[in-house]
């Protein structure tokens, strides 16, 4: 139990964590003010709470499929968060627009944080009920939590190493490429209710890198990683690498026009 | 009112409709003690199914699949719908992530 406890949770603050870290880099970098962590924090427990407890009802709703289009639908929010704080960030790399792209990484952290973490509270409290496990329960999932965050607090500490130019790029990108794997991650669940058809994998690197490996979860949280996608998912994948990418250029136009306007 | 034509119409839809509702068999699973009842399942290749997968235990459970690209929590007490398929013939493991250790099971494509 103390074990299980340790990788199922460590599983899904690693994918939160992530990232988190990277948006706090990006904050730091292009100087906005951390206030939106803290209301985004308060807003993902009310919003956890109010998850796992309707979590039962949600699972049976729209023909049972529910649960998938919930956090099909988290996903999706995540990525079209996603899109105009990468526009803002290259546009205003130093002021300017601060409320507007304090709310929308506010939300993105929520959004993404919700399902993750609900997962958890089921789970623990759950099984901490039972009083022989509870102990195992507890100490695994700290266990699991604070090398989750650590993770991202080295990913965050990474970030910031960087040169000041380097770490917004390396920012954005990943930002980029998270947002990207979360709609891959959503067609995947919305094929799970048959909302997308299934179709067969295009390839499968399983035996490369396992999606049960420490690398491949990380992986899976840095670039939503699949061992077996189908061509639906590569597809949609591309497609948001290339809304993400316009976001960034269409950034890029508007710093450009205002720097020489002024 | 009703005459023979809309009643031979009724009918054909109703024929028409059959082999679409045939196509997507249903199997049946159960998580009893965390253990999955059966634990095998076994299903016909290149084909979707539905599982339909009953959580008899008090307890929640989730059900995962790295093969299978599945996964979805199924509260105490309750029942979740999970389409596969079409899939090519092979075994695919999955299991309930909350008790890994007991509850395994796998899904026989043939």
């Amino acid at each position: 139990m103390l074990l299980n406890s340790v990788v199922l949770v460590l599983r899904e603050v690693l994918e939160a964590a992530v990232l988190v870290s990277v948006l706090l880099a990006l904050a730091h970098n292009v100087r906005l003010r951390r206030h939106w962590l803290w209301w985004a924090l308060l807003l993902s427990v009310v919003c956890v709470m109010v998850y796992s407890r309707s979590l039962g009802t949600l699972t049976e709703a729209l023909d049972g499929a529910g649960q998938e289009v919930t956090n099909a639908s988290l996903q999706g929010a995540v990525f079209l968060l996603v899109l105009p704080i990468l526009c803002l960030c290259v546009a205003f790399p130093q002021s300017g627009h601060r409320r507007l792209l304090g709310a929308l990484m506010g939300l993105a952290v929520t959004f993404a944080i919700v399902r993750e973490c609900a997962e958890i509270q089921i789970y623990v409290q759950a099984f901490s009920a039972a009083s022989d496990q509870a102990r195992a329960v507890w100490a695994g999932s700290a266990l699991g939590a604070g090398i989750g965050l650590s993770a991202g607090v080295l990913v965050y500490a990474g970030l910031l190493a960087l040169a000041p130019v380097a770490s917004r790029r390396v920012c954005l990108v990943a930002l980029g490429l998270i947002g990207a794997g979360m709609v891959m991650q959503g067609t995947m669940l919305l094929e799970q209710v048959d909302w997308l058809p299934q179709e067969a994998p295009l390839w499968d690197s399983s035996g490369l890198v396992s999606e049960q490996s420490f690398i491949g979860e990380l992986l899976y949280a840095v670039l939503g990683y699949e061992a077996t996608p189908g061509v639906l998912q590569v597809t949609l994948y591309g497609a948001s690498l290339v809304l993400a990418v316009a976001a960034a250029a269409a950034g890029r136009k508007w710093r450009i026009s205002r720097e020489t306007t002024v | 009112m009703r005459s023979p034509g809309r009643l031979a119409l009724l009918l054909a839809l109703a024929m028409a409709c059959l082999p679409a509702l045939a196509k997507t068999p249903v199997f049946e699973l159960e998580i009893r003690d965390h253990l999955f009842q059966p634990e095998e399942i076994r299903i016909p290749a290149n084909t979707k199914i539905k599982l339909v997968v009953y959580n008899r235990d008090p307890t929640p459970e989730e059900f995962e699949s790295y093969e299978l690209n599945r996964e979805k929590v199924i509260m105490g007490g309750r029942k979740a719908n999970i389409f596969i398929g079409p899939l090519a013939p092979g075994v695919y493991p999955f299991f309930g992530e909350f008790n890994p250790r007991t509850a395994q099971g796998r899904v026989v494509v043939e």
